[in-house]
């Protein structure tokens, strides 16, 4: 007789890949076989894992028909099962198992959506809190302003592609897709928490770079370096908008 | 046996479960709802989902229902989950916390379904140390609901329903009677469901739940996929069960091919009417 932990580990190799003799051989079998009875369970594992992947990622789904996506959803799971309880947490690696596809490759941008979506996905379980307004800036030392980190929203983040995904995403919301130029150039954008779940916006890239760099905690000073190569930017106007946008939650020393 | 001035199943007592696409309408119309359950994994993000069931907290009693804390795991209860249940618990205040006698977790896996247990003396001791931990980290009293099965293992000894009774006995955790998965597992396996309800310890039901199944393509089986309405055969022992363990709140689940809302709400009339019908008889 198996231990509890046996006998859940071989359940396990069987709901994500091969159902062994020794389990088979732990069932009742009357009126219908063994491996009938745990495809039952099978199937309502892939069905649902299926369903929540394509419930975040419907873009990817759209863009390879339903039928390819629960294929690859159905490899994904079998190699990447769920480590979180929570459905919609699951598929932070999608991204990264689709740019390794075989049977994707002709899609090269197929991963870049996918981690559109994904950040979407993840902006949209994060709670804002309270922005500062401008006049907190009043309270900085000028000399120390180069030094000044700026806390953002914590469900803000910045997404950068090769590829023009933000049209792709928006061409496939319409009922119609209309064709996106794939040659039209990359994109950058910023993702939030929004009331009914999320929001983004293409940025100008001195913006992004701006904004990206405080997100990634350097200071003022760095954050306006990086932004430099873009001669549109003007920090002044970077400021009021960062601040006119909600997004400063906090403001701090080095 | 006597029968008493029957306590009568008002609206209060009968729920639905809650699923998204029917969050804006009862937030419009307030249906006269006794409560509404939720599953706890999908509200333990700050999302606009878990916003709208904050709100709609306001005008209905919630019941939260757990379905990936795998009690019946081998090894330990994740603590970070449990630890995540307990901060919904905080925010919504349920009026009922319930969770299912099955294991869904291992080796660091989530398998997203309701896996059955073999029933054995190290199964009962592992279930009965996880109730009672997850019992004292969320401070509530847990209800745990009987499996729908599709499976048996041969090294079981313990017949499900003294299982279920001596978890309850050893955890004081009450039970959530799903009078589907009574039927769906009476079915595969050829068991009298009115003895299995008989069998149950009738002071430790603290919910009924009611669904919808489906027979399985090419074999002979039940499937409880809960996208239909309550079958006629478990309605007839939705009111056995009402008469054996008295008005408890029932819900109405219903989670795949999702109807208009009004088909729920009449499903919801229904159970109070059936109860209405079936005035609880006990021993004087």
């Amino acid at each position: 007789m198996p231990t509890l932990l046996e006998l859940q580990l071989q359940l396990r190799g069987a709901m994500l890949g091969e159902i062994t003799p020794e389990l088979v051989a732990e069932i009742e079998t009357v009126g219908l076989p063994a491996k009938a009875r745990l495809r039952i369970y099978r199937n309502h594992l892939v069905t649902t894992l299926s369903a929540a992947l394509e419930s975040t990622f419907p873009v990817v789904c759209r863009l390879v028909d339903r039928r390819f996506f629960a294929y690859a959803a159905h490899e994904y799971l079998r190699q990447h099962p769920p480590q979180s309880r929570c459905l919609a947490e699951y598929g932070a690696g999608l991204a990264d198992f689709l740019s390794g596809f075989e049977p994707c490759k002709d899609l090269p941008y197929l991963a870049d959506v996918a981690r559109f979506e994904w950040a979407l996905n993840t902006a949209a379980a994060v709670r804002e809190t309270s922005p500062l307004e401008i006049e907190a800036l009043a309270a900085i030392p000028p000399e120390r302003a180069a030094l000044l980190k700026i806390a953002l929203q914590p469900s803000v983040s910045y997404f950068a592609s090769g590829w023009p995904i933000d049209a792709i995403w928006l061409a496939n919301q319409q009922k119609e897709v209309r064709p996106v130029d794939l040659a039209s150039g990359g994109t950058t954008v910023e993702m939030r928490r929004a009331d009914e779940g999320f929001s983004w916006q293409r940025l100008a890239p001195g913006i992004f770079a701006f904004r990206r760099a405080l997100a990634e905690g350097l200071a003022l000073g760095t954050a306006a370096a990086t932004a430099a190569a873009d001669p549109a930017f003007d920090l002044a106007a970077a400021l009021d908008r960062l601040f006119a946008e909600r997004l400063v939650v906090g403001l701090g020393a080095c | 046996m006597i029968v008493t001035e029957p306590p009568r199943l008002s609206n209060r007592d009968v729920g639905i479960g809650l699923r998204l696409p029917h969050v804006a309408e009862i937030a419009a119309a307030r249906p006269d709802l006794g409560f509404i359950e939720v599953h706890a994994e999908n509200y333990m993000a700050e999302t606009a989902t878990l916003d709208r069931l904050l709100e709609l907290r306001r005008d209905y009693p919630v019941s939260v229902h757990g379905v990936a804390l795998s009690l019946g795991s081998a090894g330990e209860l994740d603590r970070v989950h449990l630890g995540r249940f307990k901060a919904l618990i905080e925010r919504v205040e349920p009026m009922l916390v319930s969770e299912h006698l099955a294991w869904s977790a291992i080796g660091g896996a989530y398998l997203n379904d309701l896996l059955p247990l073999p029933y054995t003396e190290e199964s009962l001791e592992v279930f009965c140390r996880h109730v009672g931990e997850a019992q004292e980290t969320l401070g509530r009293r847990l209800l745990i609901e009987n499996p729908s099965s599709y499976l048996r293992f041969r090294h079981s000894t313990i017949p499900e329903t003294e299982f279920l009774t001596e978890t309850a006995s050893r955890t004081g955790c009450g039970i959530l009677c799903d009078v589907n998965n009574i039927y769906v597992s009476a079915t595969n396996f050829r068991f009298d469901p009115i003895t299995y309800l008989d069998s149950l310890p009738t002071t430790t039901i603290g919910e009924i739940h009611l669904a919808g199944h489906q027979a399985a393509e090419n074999v002979d089986i039940l499937i409880d996929d809960h996208g239909s309405r309550v079958a006629p055969p478990v309605w007839e022992l939705y009111a056995v069960a009402l008469k054996r363990f008295g008005p408890v709140p029932t819900l109405i689940e219903w989670d795949t091919n999702l109807p208009a809302l009004d088909v729920l709400l009449d499903e919801v009339r229904h159970a109070q009417q059936l109860a209405n019908r079936h005035p609880y008889a006990h021993a004087a």
